[in-house]
């Protein structure tokens, strides 16, 4: 009876990264991609039941949904080596391949429409395991299905598995290149309510970040998209090591959430990893890697997963980090490392309340090789978040103040009498950009108090 | 008991005692317990400081001639710590002369000590100690020494249940070799010796003589018969015999008188009680006498190396006697002898072949005990004594034992020749790791077991000792590391009781929540048994062989009252903590703890004391994890409060069950990450160069304890606090559970009135969010929490500030921990502002005081 984790993918995106994920953790517990564990894979000190469970015939099946409103990436999913590792029934793909057009109300309407079968699948995945911890969504906001339907899906998580935890995985859409979807500052708003109302934790995977990282720390030229991917399953499977891998603390997914997350609605975590290298660098970039290394470099802003404007507002700080450190590490290492950051304050910390560096130390996986002795993943909820939060709403009010495209969406059954769906949004995320901007302020919670009581 | 709780007892009577003698001595109680601490390790007063303390009580007595040959007698019956004892004395003494008492008693006492046979052991000594001083103060003494004198007496008969020898044996007149006891005196038919010829009286005495020196009396020449049976025997010689002649006899006749007393000895001696093999002497003493030849002077002549042999003889013989030594500390006289003789080649060449004879069968119980681990000593004279009473399943239960292992077998100091001093603790070792060994139903072949012969080089038989030590603690390590796998033991008991792998608990955390919530008496324990045989086999801990080991226990007491239990074993802090347990209502969370099944030899380390130790761990952090997941549950109802627009009626609440996770976490994160794992790595790199087993003992006791010190399980004040702490944390989080609950409940309902109708339902929830968050109830419960805690943990942090300060401790990590963005600074600094002015403002005051009286004074 482990505390399992359902993840579900979905869309282009979501589906690409949740791959991704999943070639990492099979990897790590020796599992190949059959889902039959290698003989080579005898420690038994990993816990392959929080992410897989067992077939009859021992193979291992991953708690994954994966879902699309078209078949190409999931067909070629099942087309890889990987295709036998999933559960079929858990596959859900419309045939027709129309997908949701790129837009967020066509996406969520088709949740709507198929609500029965995408839950008769969920609710068979939480009927299948002992001890549900909650959900784990791979989506982008930007695109039609990933952020259409995901948002309907956080709804309808959210009405259905009240105590359930729901974690997302949300990629945030490039800003400085042109996209090829117009409308995705429209999806963007839209979802962003969702994720502030109905997710209880949303890992910012932004887009623009990642490339700049593949670019600046990988060296690479153009980053496939791949590349880019791996660095999100990198992050996603180490966020995950001290579930797999039991150490002294923070051995279900709550302990991880809730020391980062004082206040609700502060819940978008940044992410940052170190030493980055590509496979074929390895040779060439091995570093000497010291736990102080890893923890002052996950402190420094081109590290992160997250790209906020270079002219870093003074007030912004962490309202709390959490670094997960893999590998050999003395724990007096880890505190001469605390003392020093402190000492030097290399990381500002919110006024209102106790926060620090929390360190989980995790073991590695024995069957993939690394080439450094030490790694790490930090996890961190800074108010300089909102920065991102700001653009999207800068780019929406420039779309909407030329009413552009807004046909598209006026076509659809939430829009077809009013836009006060996007006002509402506008002002959830507005409020949210505030109440970020108030948490930098020492009188945060009296700021709180009065937002609401009734003046 | 322990070495530290041992000084803790001293420092415990000591103190009685100064108390009782009203004493204001100047050098205070910790000059006695430093002298008393060194007299309990022996052998580290010197000659000298004996001596001198001797001449310091014979000043101080009263009666100094009596006490100076109290001393000498006593000296030359061998009594162990008897230097100890005067130089205690002495010091005393010293201090008497201040109040002026009487020393008479304490001279008397050692009159009262007994002779060489018992054993006065430190504590003892130390029982004495304590008797004396109170005789002095009481000067009461007759009734107390005397009880003194018979409990020591008491102890020295206790190994006398052995066979008893009759007193006939005693008094048969003809059945000896020596002198027969006649009550007649000269023959009268013999002929006068003066109206024989003076060849003839010649020829005549030596006839007496050789007689005499076999134990027959001579026709001129008679022993006088005497009452003691120990005392030199006297003879008659006929008054007619010529004087030259009567010169030479007179002066051979002590090797005779010698003889008597030797063979006395040895007649009594070889019966049961004296095992030694003192036929041996006989024959050499035999073969010696067949030497005697002609002529009285040619005889004088001959006999002269004999007579000083004879002597040395008679005066081993006469101080064995004295004495009434066996077994090793006849060696050690005879040892001594040997050593004193250095000058004298035959004398010791004689005395060597003495020792090593009266070796033999001490050596054999000593081979037999360091190359097999066993026992055969019906005598007691060995220097190991088996203590039949602590048995092998008694490691398992009591726990007051600090070192159960260490008493089975224990060294009787009395019994250790002083050859084998230096080694004593060695040949212990030896054979209590072969006896464990034995006991694990391996048969001991000890590869090179020599036989051990007495020289006078005690570098020869120290080597066999030294091999056959090293490899009994191979072979017991190996044993225990390799075939018993010690350290996966180790590693497993480390899992549960140290969580260190933290998904099992979760998991059994998990399913027996509802159980644990049960007062202890509703549990049923079968059920948690099979809840956590369940959560064992699901979990990482599958891979453990020794997972079946894990037992479930629910203890009648909770955490704070177990440090008290086991802290006032050692102290009488438990008066003062004392627990009504009716007052307790236990739940179950509170009483659980795992134990786990050792068995022989593992419990040899993993003893009883240990898993006591690493219950109490494992129950602090148990409830620290218990806390965190009550405050995790907190979260996670608080968590549905986002989609309102009113998000903080809670607000206060948020920011204050963010400090107590922060609390906790970072307690959790102090006491495994920064305290138990690095102990534990460094106890594991020890285990690795570790070559006994005693070593491995005191690593893992070394282990334990700097766990219990850094988690605060020996600072009362801070677990109470921190009991405290977590108290409030726990109650928070009920109430706002409970809060919560009361607000769903409405939500639910006004769902399932009206599915459809979501937006009036939350509507519904919003208007009781508002009432509730409106009335000031809710908002004042929050402070009182929010108060409470507040101030608790700036006590906490206060407390740890204090006792870390001017040393560097690791408690104060967890200052840095939870104090990381300096959010309690100010909070500590005004307290500590606080108490600086108080303090300048006491300081403040008393100057004025000082100031006024040097006024008043002017």
């Amino acid at each position: 009876m482990p505390r399992e984790i359902i993840s579900i993918q979905m869309g282009q995106c979501g589906n690409q990264i949740g791959m991704e994920f999943w070639k990492q953790l099979c990897a790590e517990h020796g599992i190949n991609p059959e889902g039959i564990l290698e003989d080579y894979a005898t420690e038994g000190m990993d816990r392959k039941d929080v992410f897989f469970y067992q077939a009859d015939d021992e193979h291992y099946i991953p708690r994954a949904v994966l879902l699309d409103l078209e078949p190409r990436v999931i067909n070629g999913i099942m087309n890889s080596s990987y295709g036998k590792l999933f559960n079929p029934e858990n596959i859900y793909m419309s045939k027709d391949g129309g997908g949701a057009g790129n837009n967020w109300a066509q996406g969520y309407h088709s949740g709507e429409r198929l609500y029965e079968e995408v839950f008769d699948i969920i609710d068979r995945e939480a009927d299948g395991s002992d001890s549900l911890e909650g959900f784990v969504l791979c989506h982008s906001i930007a695109g039609g299905t990933g952020s259409g339907m995901g948002s309907y899906m956080l709804e309808k998580l959210n009405d259905r598995f009240p105590k359930k935890l729901i974690q997302t995985y949300s990629v945030f859409p490039s800003h400085d290149e042109i996209s090829d979807v117009v409308v995705q500052p429209y999806n963007s708003l839209l979802t962003m309510k969702r994720l502030t109302q109905f997710a209880d934790c949303v890992v910012v995977l932004d887009n623009t970040a990642l490339h700049k990282i593949a670019c600046e720390r990988l060296h690479l030229e153009n980053p496939t998209f791949q590349q880019v991917n791996q660095l999100v399953s990198t992050v996603m499977s180490v966020s995950t090591a001290t579930l797999r891998y039991p150490g002294y603390m923070h051995n279900d997914l709550i302990s991880l959430i809730a020391s980062l997350i004082p206040t609700p609605r502060l819940h978008f975590l940044m992410t940052g990893y170190t030493p980055l290298t590509t496979d074929s660098q390895v040779a060439s970039t091995v570093r000497k890697t010291t736990v102080l290394d890893v923890m002052r470099r996950l402190l420094q802003p081109q590290n992160m997963m997250v790209s906020t404007p270079v002219h870093r507002h003074a007030q912004h700080c962490y309202i709390s980090i959490l670094n997960i450190i893999q590998g050999e590490v003395d724990p007096t290492q880890v505190h001469k490392s605390l003392q020093r950051i402190r000492e030097r304050k290399l990381a500002q910390f919110i006024p209102w309340g106790p926060a620090g560096i929390q360190v989980a130390l995790s073991r590695k996986s024995p069957y993939v090789q690394s080439a450094h002795k030490v790694n790490g993943l930090m996890l961190a909820n800074h108010t300089s978040i909102s920065a991102l939060f700001e653009r999207c709403v800068q780019q929406y009010d420039k779309l909407r103040k030329r009413e552009a495209f807004l046909d598209q969406f006026r076509k659809t059954e939430m829009f077809k009498d009013s836009l006060d769906e996007f006002d509402d949004s506008r002002e959830v995320l507005a409020q949210l950009i505030d109440e970020y901007d108030k948490a930098t302020k020492p009188d945060y919670i009296n700021w709180c108090s009065q937002q609401a009581s009734p003046s | 008991m322990n070495h530290g709780s041992q000084e803790f007892r001293l420092h415990h009577h000591v103190n009685q005692l100064m108390s009782q003698l009203g004493a204001s001595s100047a050098e205070g109680p910790g000059v006695y317990v430093d002298l008393l601490q060194r007299n309990m390790t022996p052998y580290i007063s010197t000659q000298i400081t004996a001596h001198r303390a001797k001449k310091k009580i014979a000043e101080s007595s009263k009666t100094p001639v009596e006490f100076l040959q109290k001393y000498d007698e006593l000296k030359s019956r061998n009594v162990r710590d008897l230097d100890s004892l005067t130089n205690l004395l002495s010091l005393i003494a010293e201090d008497e002369q201040h109040f002026g008492a009487s020393l008479t008693p304490a001279t008397s006492m050692i009159g009262q000590l007994p002779a060489t046979g018992s054993k006065i052991t430190s504590d003892e000594l130390e029982k004495i100690k304590a008797e004396l001083m109170k005789n002095t103060k009481q000067t009461s003494s007759a009734m107390s020494a005397e009880t003194q004198s018979k409990s020591l007496k008491e102890k020295q008969s206790r190994n006398m249940n052995l066979p008893v020898q009759p007193d006939w044996l005693f008094q048969r007149p003809f059945l000896t070799m020596d002198f027969v006891e006649e009550k007649e005196l000269f023959d009268p038919n013999v002929t006068p010796a003066g109206s024989l010829l003076i060849q003839q009286q010649e020829s005549m005495v030596i006839d007496d003589l050789l007689c005499c020196m076999e134990g027959v009396e001579g026709q001129y020449i008679q022993a006088v018969s005497h009452s003691d049976r120990y005392s030199q025997k006297e003879f008659k010689v006929d008054e007619s015999l010529d004087p030259a002649l009567r010169e030479l006899v007179r002066r051979i006749l002590p090797i005779s008188a010698n003889y008597s007393l030797v063979v006395r000895f040895i007649e009594e001696k070889s019966a049961f009680e004296y095992g030694l093999n003192y036929t041996v002497l006989v024959a050499q003493l035999e073969n010696q006498f067949r030497v005697g030849h002609l002529s009285l002077q040619k005889f004088w002549f001959y006999l002269q190396p004999m007579m000083s042999m004879m002597e040395i003889l008679a005066s081993i013989a006469r101080s064995i006697n004295k004495g009434e030594c066996i077994g090793g500390a006849v060696l050690s006289l005879l040892h001594e002898k040997t050593s004193s003789l250095i000058g004298d080649n035959k004398g010791q060449e004689l005395c060597l072949f003495l020792t090593q004879a009266a070796c033999v069968p001490y050596f054999e119980i000593l081979e037999r005990w360091i190359y097999k681990g066993l026992i055969v000593d019906p005598y007691s004279e060995f220097l190991v004594e088996e203590n039949s009473v602590v048995g092998k399943e008694k490691l398992q239960e009591d726990y007051n034992d600090s070192y159960p292992f260490g008493m089975h077998y224990t060294i009787c100091r009395e019994r250790v020749p002083v050859f084998l001093e230096t080694v004593a603790q060695k040949i212990l070792s030896t054979g209590k790791y072969l006896n464990v060994v034995r006991q694990c139903g391996r048969n001991v072949q000890c590869p090179n077991a020599e036989e051990m012969i007495y020289t006078i080089k005690e570098r020869d038989y120290f080597e066999h000792i030294e091999r056959a030590y090293t490899y009994a603690s191979q072979l017991l390590l190996e044993l225990l590391i390799k075939e018993k796998e010690l350290m996966s033991r180790l590693r497993s008991v480390k899992h549960y009781f140290l969580l260190d792998h933290g998904d099992f608990i979760v998991q059994f955390m998990d399913m027996a929540d509802e159980e644990m919530a049960k007062t202890m008496d509703e549990i049923m324990p079968q059920r948690l048994e099979s809840l956590l045989e369940l959560a064992l086999r699901t979990s990482t801990a599958n891979a453990d062989p020794f997972k079946d080991d894990l037992k479930v226990d629910l203890l009648g007491y909770d955490l704070v009252t177990m440090l008290f239990k086991v802290l006032s074993i050692e102290t009488k802090l438990e008066k003062d903590f004392h627990v009504d347990p009716t007052d307790l209502h236990l739940s179950g969370l509170e009483a659980f703890t795992f134990d786990y099944i050792v068995k022989w030899p593992v419990s040899l380390v993993l003893n009883r004391k240990s898993l006591i130790r690493y219950q109490m761990l494992f129950r602090h952090l148990f409830y620290c994890k218990h806390v965190e997941r009550q405050l995790c549950n907190v979260w996670i109802t608080n968590k549905s409060s986002k989609i309102f627009k009113l998000q903080s009626a809670y607000t206060s609440g948020y920011a204050l069950r963010q400090r107590m996770l922060n609390f906790v976490l970072n307690f959790q994160y102090y006491m495994m990450v920064e305290v138990i794992e690095p102990n534990w790595v460094l106890f594991e790199n020890n285990l690795q160069s570790v070559s006994t087993i005693d070593d491995v003992l005191a690593n893992h006791s070394d282990f334990l304890n700097n766990c219990l010190k850094d988690c605060m399980l020996t600072d009362p004040e801070l677990l109470r606090i921190v009991h405290k702490l977590m108290m409030v944390c726990v109650t928070f989080s009920n109430f706002i559970q409970l809060t919560k609950m009361s607000s769903l409940q409405g939500s639910v309902k006004g769902r399932k009135d009206d599915p459809l109708k979501k937006e009036t339902a939350t509507k519904v929830v919003q208007e009781h969010l508002d009432q509730i968050a409106s009335s000031h109830k809710l908002e004042g419960t929050i402070a009182t929490f929010d108060s409470n805690f507040r101030r608790l943990l700036v006590d906490l942090l206060n407390k740890i500030v204090e006792r870390a300060s001017g040393c560097d401790l690791k408690l104060l990590n967890i200052l840095y921990r939870l104090d990381f963005n300096h959010f309690y600074d100010s909070q500590l600094e005004s307290v500590s502002a606080e108490r600086s002015t108080q303090e300048s403002r006491a300081e403040h005051e008393q100057r004025k005081y000082q100031d006024h009286d040097a006024h008043d004074a002017r």
